[in-house]
């Protein structure tokens, strides 16, 4: 009797610790949850580790990261040559050309597929992934997910007198590194710059810092200024955020120093010129150089190269001598224009989201043209 | 050169006659009635297509049928989900039908039937544009349009126009994409070029202020502008107001003027200030709170062009001691909150801020 009774409380302790074990396996490494995220919008996306896609709920006020378990690794994508991606796009998803907008796109580093958010007139987010000339949906329905809500007012946002909510919070930018998950954001209601770094897995705690960036142009007068886009870089050893703000001043900040809390006053490396929207960064390691790439809303495509920025010790804050110039850090305007998006397909590739002069909307990857980073 | 193009529209004119006699003929050979729409939320979801109308199909829907809009180009197979039944299958696009096109089922690449998602009608309305007062600071940081419904993202730059003397001024607005919409796409926040008011700034010293003081400009809004169903406004909307001096002072609150309501009514007190402030952020930095703190329940109104809010509490107001607090984020229309000026001049040193995050003012009912 005590033997089966032994017997009996070791298979009962085998099977709470078997139970444990299968239970953890279950889980996803970073604290996700199967389901269905309610995603308002996707106005950003980025690819954290492990195929993860960050995306960017501007409506939501929310980021999400999402187990695409793209994990099949690529080592050279797919060329990418779509003439009218948005009419391609939008005959794909039964409406006209006018009623479609590409959002952002980003390439999962492993897989090499281009994730692109589309959103419709009537406010449905789409995400499609582009493969060659292959256009697939990815369904955000029963996913591993997790997210966090970016709102630091209080639970109650002040509405109208017809219940609508005042405040809007949108996200410029996200990106991912080092187990960070950081994201540039833009309130209607002050003109200043609500920048995040959170721990990802996500936790409760947000650490949120934020900048304070002092303008070359203006060696007098002083404002806030909200990051439009940024990237991250390695520059001589030491980890930077590197930021360009709606007037397009080229600022740094050390990863370092972005503690929660703080106000951390930018090294601004160059002004870029004036009436141009800085639309999109990336960092890009071709050829024995590294690259920091950027997109303009009026102005063709700008690189710098990183060691001009590590050259560059100085800070823009005296007023620059003449006005309309562009001062700080040398750049070379690279021979293309009207690009939207720009993303790293791989080592020596970009992937570029174009509006050519003929008015056609274009994607394409820099297979044919290498001398963009030579 | 001037016949050939007379001819080319002809022949564009005559094949698109045609392309029309067909759907039209098609529909009217189909039994276009058997679809049934699906509706979520007013947004066409979904066609459930009966088993009887389509025939037998082998093996799951997608492998033999698709979903098309009808163009004049070749049909391509919409992106969505099939569920069958024993009696229907169900399509469910990616995103939803789009008011006002048709749309058709094939089997087999023969086409089966067609269905005319039917238009919205509700127009949607420009209803305001803050500030709503005729004379703005030359300095004027931003602009609110509320809108009646939902409208479409992206396009704010084409539809709005800012005119001096019927000329139209630009690169006076700030392009932002995403832009600033509030969750029900119904508030857009429109920014003027913060880099051309910004005193110093190289877009300032190029360009100017976007407004210059002593001009009368209007702000029209196209009437092309769609809302998320598709329908344009009904109206186009002009706007009309005059540019004085730049404001370079902040809100002061000492300058306030304060109605108070007599016990027992559950009249509101009116709080007067001495020039408009921002609509967003008046209507989301004020609140009361009773001697032990306790919030008072109530609505706020803005009246005489963002000159004065109302407050109306839920209850009778008890004889007592109250405090209304304002959050110093609160700004003008420049852009200058209570404690701080939008461009703050550091030559002179930094001040402290002369206010912490609120201002309190105390009122007593009696």
């Amino acid at each position: 009797m005590k033997k089966s009774i032994s017997f009996l409380l070791l298979a009962v302790v085998l099977g709470v610790v078997i139970m444990a074990f299968t239970d953890r396996s279950d889980k996803s490494p970073y604290g996700m949850t199967v389901g269905t995220p309610d995603i308002k919008s996707i106005t950003s996306l980025a690819f954290g580790p492990d195929a993860i896609l960050l995306i960017g709920d501007s409506k939501g006020a929310t980021v999400f990261a999402v187990d695409t378990k793209d994990m099949s690794k690529v080592e050279k994508g797919a060329a990418i040559d779509l003439k009218g991606i948005d009419q391609k796009i939008a005959s794909l998803l039964g409406t006209t050309l006018e009623n479609v907008a590409i959002q952002d796109m980003a390439v999962n580093p492993i897989s090499k597929k281009v994730y692109v958010a589309v959103q419709s007139a009537d406010g449905t987010p789409v995400l499609l992934t582009i493969e060659g000339d292959k256009i697939q949906p990815v369904s955000l329905k029963e996913v591993p997910f997790s997210s966090i809500a970016l709102n630091n007012a209080p639970a109650e946002d002040a509405k109208d007198q017809r219940g609508r909510p005042l405040r809007v919070s949108s996200i410029s930018d996200l990106a991912y590194a080092d187990g960070k998950v950081m994201v540039s954001g833009l309130s209607n209601q002050e003109f200043a710059s609500t920048f995040r770094s959170m721990s990802f897995p996500f936790t409760n705690k947000q650490d949120a810092a934020s900048l304070e960036i002092y303008h070359a142009a203006h060696g007098k007068y002083e404002t806030a200024s909200p990051i439009k886009t940024f990237t991250t870089a390695t520059i001589s050893g030491k980890k930077y955020l590197i930021a360009s703000y709606t007037c397009t001043p080229l600022v740094l900040f050390p990863l370092d120093e972005l503690k929660p809390g703080t106000h951390v006053k930018g090294r601004t490396v160059a002004e870029m010129g004036s009436g141009n929207q800085p639309l999109d960064m990336i960092t890009m390691n071709a050829n024995g150089k590294s690259y920091l790439i950027m997109a303009n809303s009026s102005r063709p495509v700008f690189r710098v190269n990183f060691k001009n920025i590590e050259a560059f010790q100085g800070s823009l804050t005296t007023p620059v001598e003449e006005n309309f110039a562009t001062e700080g850090v040398p750049f070379v305007n690279m021979p293309i224009t009207n690009v939207l998006q720009l993303d790293k397909m791989d080592e020596n590739r970009m992937v570029i989201l174009q509006r050519k002069s003929n008015g056609s909307l274009d994607l394409w990857t820099t297979d044919n043209a290498p001398w963009y980073l030579q | 050169m001037i016949f050939d193009r007379t001819k080319e529209v002809r022949l564009r004119v005559v094949c698109n006659l045609i392309f029309f006699v067909c759907l039209i003929l098609s529909s009217c050979s189909e039994k276009t009635s058997d679809i049934k729409i699906l509706w979520t939320d007013g947004k066409a979801t979904g066609i459930s297509i009966p088993r009887n109308s389509i025939g037998n199909i082998s093996g799951s829907p997608e492998q033999s049928m698709i979903v098309h809009l009808v163009t004049e180009q070749q049909p391509v197979a919409m992106m969505g989900n099939y569920k069958a039944t024993d009696d229907e299958i169900i399509f469910e696009p990616l995103i939803p039908f789009t008011r006002g096109m048709h749309y058709a089922v094939r089997v087999n690449d023969k086409q089966i039937s067609t269905i005319e998602i039917p238009a919205a009608h509700d127009l949607p309305a420009l209803i305001t544009v803050y500030p709503t007062g005729d004379t703005v600071p030359e300095n004027l940081l931003k602009i609110y349009l509320h809108f009646s419904k939902p409208m479409q993202e992206g396009v704010s730059a084409k539809y709005i126009t800012l005119l001096q003397n019927q000329d139209t001024v630009h690169g006076a607005f700030l392009d932002l994409q995403p832009e600033l919409w509030n969750e029900d796409r119904t508030l857009l926040t429109i920014w003027l070029d913060p880099g051309r008011i910004k005193r110093d700034l190289i877009p300032n010293k190029r360009l100017g202020t976007p407004l210059l003081k002593g001009n009368r400009y209007s702000v029209v809004v196209s009437n092309r502008w769609k809302d998320t169903q598709g329908l344009t406004l009904m109206r186009s909307f002009t706007k009309e107001f005059f540019v004085e001096d730049r404001d370079s002072i902040s809100p002061d609150p000492k300058r306030w003027k304060l109605h108070v309501p007599a016990s027992g009514s559950t009249e509101g007190f009116s709080l007067e200030f001495n020039a408009p402030l921002d609509y967003s952020l008046l209507m989301s930095t004020m609140s009361v709170v009773n001697e032990s703190g306790k919030k008072i329940d109530g609505r706020w109104q803005l009246g005489d062009e963002e000159e004065r809010m109302y407050f109306t509490p839920a209850q009778h107001w008890p004889v007592g001691h109250y405090v209304l607090q304002v959050e110093t984020r609160l700004e003008d229309l420049a852009g200058n909150n209570l404690n701080r000026l939008f461009d703050e001049d550091i030559s002179r040193g930094r001040k402290p801020s002369p206010m912490g995050a609120f201002v309190s003012i105390d009122f007593f009912v009696k």
